[in-house]
């Protein structure tokens, strides 16, 4: 159990900074918005429920962290990032828009060291 | 949405506004510290206010700064404009003198706020956030409506308008 715990957190650090990285370099070569940062949006929300769903059933399972509401607030906000960043970013026609693309898969890598430091047992 | 081709001039849709081009990085960035920071000083002060009153206070009052700055980010009007260089500029003293206060008074922090340390638990992205945000705005002082003034790859002033106008169309239509 605690494998697969710490395979998805680290895959979505490993999957944000990479996605952080090509859209930084999307905008240092002044393209816009791609189908590829989509998919790869899509990608990094699809890792992200999967994570929710990981820590909701070890929640149903009886454990409780000490920051609960903090726990609950990180569950339904960090689905919302990919999906906030992809319409923020499709509505700017220049460079910047993978920029937006860029914030949130950083934002997703340091969600999972959050998660860890909320409830040590959401290994990474 | 189109592939993703190099566009020697980035068109917005709404080319006058702060909430485009780099605004919408810094919009993007500020929403999440506004709610982030909501949240948090919400739960501190709900539950356990009394551990660390000092501070938490200090976190709700950044957390306002956050909302007002990201909410005047994006309306972009000349009022908002005012506004928001108001509140970037109180958030950089903010976070100047909360950060100081904290490190050469431990003892007023037994829990950390958002400016702690210069916000070194956020990366100091709350340091470096304001000056991005004042360097953004003061774009938009005196020279607002130019929109080579946001790019500066733009070629040669004259033909850059006329072929402004037609790409600015063409992209309406496409997009």
């Amino acid at each position: 159990m605690s494998c697969v715990n710490g395979a998805v957190p680290t895959t979505i650090i490993v999957a944000g900074l990479v996605l952080a990285g090509y859209a930084l370099l999307m905008t240092a070569l002044n393209r816009r918005m791609s189908v590829i940062l989509l998919a790869a949006l899509g990608v990094l929300e699809i890792l992200l429920l999967v994570e929710v769903g990981l820590i909701v059933a070890k929640l149903a399972g009886g454990e409780r962290p000490a920051g609960l509401a903090t726990l609950i607030g990180y569950l339904i906000a960090m689905p919302l990032v990919p999906v906030a960043a992809a319409f923020w970013g499709l509505m700017e026609r220049s460079r910047w828009g993978p920029a937006v693309i860029a914030v949130a898969g950083l934002v997703a890598a340091v969600l999972m060291v959050r998660l860890h430091q909320i409830w040590p047992v959401i290994h990474v | 949405m189109s592939e993703p081709v190099a566009s020697p001039e980035p068109a917005a849709s709404h080319p006058d506004s702060t909430r485009t081009g780099p605004g919408r990085v810094l919009i993007a960035i500020y929403a999440l510290f506004a709610l982030s920071a909501s949240a948090r000083a919400g739960v501190q002060i709900a539950t356990k206010f009394s551990d660390a009153p000092v501070a938490y206070l200090l976190s709700a009052f950044a957390a306002m700064v956050y909302v007002l700055a990201t909410v005047t980010f994006a309306i972009g009007s000349p009022t908002a404009r005012r506004i928001a260089v108001l509140s970037c500029s109180v958030e950089l003293v903010g976070v100047l003198a909360v950060g100081t206060w904290s490190l050469a008074d431990p003892a007023s922090f037994p829990d950390a706020t958002v400016w702690s340390g210069y916000g070194s638990g956020y990366g100091f992205v709350p340091l470096v956030l304001p000056v991005f945000g004042l360097l953004w705005l003061r774009r938009w002082t005196g020279r607002a409506r130019t929109r080579r003034t946001i790019v500066p790859s733009a070629g040669d002033a004259g033909e850059a308008a006329a072929d402004g106008h037609r790409r600015a169309g063409t992209d309406r239509m496409s997009g």
